[in-house]
């Protein structure tokens, strides 16, 4: 027998300003989908969208997820993690470079601060798959869920580096191909590369752990992992040498689709035959998330052959909006008050009375903020489809208070003061 | 390890036993016994020991159950020297859920 220790924490440092950036960052989302709601019913090349993607892919999604990640990776590759240090580091040039990024688009005034933005995000990148890679490295045995945490850095590498060529591109022209085909080739490195393989990896860890449950279906993991990169691999590649051909990317489309099903069906089998019977309402975030993701897979063959701009539009604001916000909201809530109340009361559990991590943030709170979630993911998608710049202000507004009432709950947590009878 | 098990130990390994009812998984809200993540406990001289698991290596909060266990013990049994040993050997498992644990989680 064996006998261990419990593991290091990773250090606040290198978690709790991610949240509290993700947070803020979520906030400027929403306002700037106020501010400008016609970018939602034209091209998607337009400047205000690209700044109000850049602040949803890299200062919501990628900076909660980086913070998250810092957390989780001890508990997925069974170590500590590899540099506490790197991890702190990368925050402050992950919000400096998406603040040039987004500031350079809103006007699109390309040159050095926009290309500055994208070297600074790539620089934390790099930190963050280092720490990935370092960290999993040791690990004796090869899960899917850790394949998938760091094949997702890599496409994270693959998404930023296409990003900050494309910055070069717009002041020093040197792509010979279509500028638009390779933005495509970048969205699509992130959404299904990183995006995608990141939230497989965790969630195949996280559900089945918050659930109390198995899934028989572990074999599903690695066919899951297989599809993606391969319609992904034959994506990037056929789309930069050929360029994009409809019905070659209805096909890679498919089997990324078919990867996402094997991952989905693994989830579902946990889910079943969970112990854990009563579902919370950060759950039902995750499962609502994942019905806006197969909304936006259902919708690709329309983004590619339907006339008009909204298809495209609703695909994107379906994956970040519906999808990735879902996500993160509710995960937010079965993370962030465990690693505050980690902070405040590990030593004294058995000592004194200390309240739950529960206890942390409002629970009435986040019941409301699934709610707004619905009605404004809805009507947000209702005003795109409609091409009605009215519903879009309205769904703009709804999104803008979920906004605050999250930022409310995850301040509430960060600056939770101890409570504990004897202190 | 169940409460009709304890009640065949010795009153020195019941009372501990006892105590780590209070011991609470801050996620799940049931107590390590319960739970299943007791494996043994034994009274040595001058001592209590325990050798117990978390349901996941590396989980979040293993440092606050295992600390919660050690200080639920020492104020139950004041001036010993108590002693918690974490181990994944075997790893736990559902099984290892006691009826009154699978209650608590609704099954």
């Amino acid at each position: 027998m064996t006998i261990t220790g419990p593991g290091r924490d990773t250090p606040p440092a290198a978690v709790i300003p991610f949240f509290a950036g993700g947070a803020v960052a979520f906030f400027v989302l929403c306002l700037l989908l106020l501010i400008s709601p016609a970018s939602l019913t034209t091209h998607h090349f337009n400047p205000h969208l690209l700044s109000i993607v850049h602040v949803a892919a890299l200062g919501w999604g990628t900076m909660i997820i980086f913070g998250a990640a810092h957390q989780l990776l001890p508990v997925i590759f069974e170590r500590d993690l590899f540099s506490p240090a790197m991890a702190t580091f990368c925050f402050y040039t992950l919000t400096a470079g998406t603040a040039l990024l987004v500031f350079s688009f809103w006007d699109f005034r390309t040159g050095w601060l926009m290309i500055g933005g994208g070297a600074l995000v790539i620089l934390s990148v790099l930190m963050y798959a280092v720490n990935v890679i370092v960290t999993a490295s040791i690990h004796k045995r090869r899960t899917p869920e850790g394949l998938f945490i760091v094949n997702s850095a890599l496409w994270l590498l693959l998404t930023v580096s296409i990003g900050l060529l494309l910055a070069v591109n717009f002041t020093y022209p040197f792509f010979s191909k279509n500028h638009l085909d390779v933005l495509a080739l970048h969205a699509h490195a992130g959404l299904a590369g990183w995006f995608l393989q990141l939230i497989t990896g965790v969630s195949v860890r996280l559900v089945p752990m918050f659930l109390v449950a198995r899934s028989s279906k572990g074999s599903w993991l690695w066919y899951a992992f297989a599809l993606q990169n391969t319609g992904m691999l034959l994506f990037i590649a056929d789309g930069y040498i050929f360029g994009p051909v409809r019905w070659r990317m209805i096909l890679y489309g498919f089997i990324i689709a078919a990867g996402i099903a094997a991952w989905l069906g693994y989830l579902y089998d946990a889910y079943q035959k969970r112990m854990k019977k009563r579902i919370d309402v950060q759950m039902k975030h995750t499962f609502f998330s994942f019905t806006a993701l197969i909304a936006a897979v259902l919708f690709i063959p329309a983004v590619l052959f339907a006339e008009g701009y909204r298809w495209a539009v609703l695909y994107g604001t379906l994956l970040f909006m519906g999808w990735i916000t879902g996500i993160i909201l509710g995960k937010t809530f079965k993370t962030l008050p465990f690693i505050i109340w980690n902070m405040h009361y590990k030593n004294l559990t058995g000592k004194v009375a200390v309240p739950l991590p529960k206890d942390l943030y409002n629970e009435t709170v986040v019941l409301w903020q699934y709610r707004i979630f619905i009605t404004a993911s809805g009507l947000l998608a209702a005003g795109i489809l409609l091409d009605n710049l009215a519903v879009i202000r309205v769904a703009s507004v709804a999104w803008l208070l979920l906004s605050l009432l999250y930022l409310f709950n995850v301040l509430r947590v960060l600056l939770h003061r101890a409570k504990a009878g004897g202190l | 390890m169940n409460q009709s098990e304890a009640a065949l130990h010795p009153p020195e390994k019941e009372k501990a036993i006892n105590a780590l009812y209070s011991v609470i998984d801050p996620e799940l809200f049931v107590n390590v016994v319960d739970l299943g993540l007791i494996y043994k406990v034994t009274t040595p001289d001058n001592g209590i020991h325990v050798l117990m698991t978390l349901s996941t290596p590396h989980c979040p909060m293993g440092e606050a159950i295992t600390n919660g266990v050690r200080n639920t013990l020492e104020i139950a049994f004041p001036g010993r020297e108590v002693r918690v040993d974490l181990t994944f050997d075997p790893l736990w498992s559902f099984e290892m859920l006691s009826e009154e644990g699978k209650r608590q989680l609704g099954m």
